[in-house]
């Protein structure tokens, strides 16, 4: 006779099954590790695993952020992921905060949209200016000095930069940007 | 039982065949990652190596290299620079390891592109390096072209790759607040 996990395992003669013996723990604390239904608790494992394994891979890369670029959107050696079903629909919008792959999707840069494709992109004491026009750009606390001529965007191509600017316009990587490098947009 | 025996044997000579023709011949595009992850290895140091050792991986350095190798250096803020064979290239390592007191580079991607005659590629790879006294690793993006050279997959050429490209146009505006 055999009845559940947990409890006294006998064999037809009602004895204890001397093999399993060993197996043998409290009851309470097998149905917290394997629950009531050992094969259905290995199934939603399995599953678990299986989900996990397509969402952080192919839907919410985990990121964790290196630099101060982003101050104080994302901080550094914060963790984020990034969203690659967000522009199935649509592109990167200006204000999103996007990830840009390298060469492979293992380092990426994480910087904000400012300029979208056919616009022109300026700096004036600081101030970013699209098409001529100074942009509101409430997300950036930390005030620059830059000021450089005006690019203008290809059909396919956006200008990102990062919120922190209180580096010199060297050491701060930003710029254009094609479609296929933007990967997809940061969730938190 | 004859029979299950030699099939066990014969399968144990096939694999046996099939790993040995890997180690003999390669396949290219795992060949070079091999080779690239090498050259940041024995590019890579710690304060704690000896002079002996600086020098041997210096020397060593120079063997991943064609004899005409062209490095075309160009990092945002930091260095451009070209360096044009191998010499160069063992003279500005060793100049670096004299001021830099450790480095730690890795190439966390790299996409190889094979030739169709096997002879040359093209491998897109991103560089992270660690730079002492640098709060910030430095992320660039890297195009290594590759030749086979006697058996041995040699870089030719080393490109930076600008991810994000920022080219003034030439009749720009000037705006005014």
């Amino acid at each position: 006779m055999r009845e559940t996990w947990g409890v006294t395992m006998q064999n037809e003669a009602g004895k204890p099954d001397a093999g399993e013996e060993r197996l043998r723990l409290p009851g309470w604390l097998l149905i917290i590790l394997i629950g009531r239904h050992p094969r259905k608790t290995l199934v939603r494992i399995v599953v678990f695993l299986v989900t996990c394994f397509v969402v952080f891979n192919f839907i919410l890369l985990p990121i964790r952020v290196e630099g101060i670029s982003m101050l104080p959107a994302e901080k550094d050696r914060s963790v984020n992921f990034v969203n690659r079903l967000a522009y199935l629909w649509h592109g990167p919008r200006r204000g999103d905060v996007v990830s840009i792959r390298l060469a492979g999707p293992h380092v990426m840069y994480l910087k904000r949209v400012i300029g979208l494709p056919g616009e022109s992109v300026a700096f004036v004491a600081g101030r970013a200016l699209i098409n001529g026009q100074v942009l509101d750009e409430p997300y950036e606390k930390l005030p620059c000095d830059w000021n450089h001529p005006p690019i203008q965007l290809g059909p396919d191509e956006y200008f990102v930069v990062g919120d922190n600017r209180t580096m010199s316009w060297d050491d701060h990587t930003k710029g254009k940007a094609t479609r296929d490098r933007i990967i997809g947009k940061a969730l938190l | 039982m004859k029979i299950v025996f030699r099939m066990v044997v014969l399968a144990a000579l096939a694999a046996l065949g099939v790993w040995l023709w890997l180690v003999v011949f390669p396949d290219p595009e795992k060949a070079i990652r091999k080779r690239l992850n090498e050259l940041a290895a024995t590019v890579s140091y710690s304060p704690s190596q000896g002079n002996l050792a600086r020098i041997a991986a210096v020397q060593r350095l120079a063997g991943y290299f064609g004899t005409n190798v062209e490095v075309n250096i160009d990092v945002p803020g930091r260095v451009q620079h070209t360096l044009v064979g191998r010499e160069e290239i063992t003279q500005t390592a060793l100049g670096a390891r004299a001021v830099v007191s450790s480095l730690r580079v890795k190439f966390p991607d790299i996409n190889v592109t094979v030739a169709p005659d096997k002879q040359s590629a093209v491998a897109d790879v991103t560089l992270d390096a660690t730079i002492a006294g640098e709060a910030d690793q430095l992320v660039q993006e890297l195009k290594f072209t590759m030749q086979k050279i006697d058996g041995r997959w040699l870089i030719t050429r080393v490109d930076t790759i600008r991810t994000l490209s920022w080219r003034p146009n030439t009749a720009a505006h000037h705006f005014e607040l």
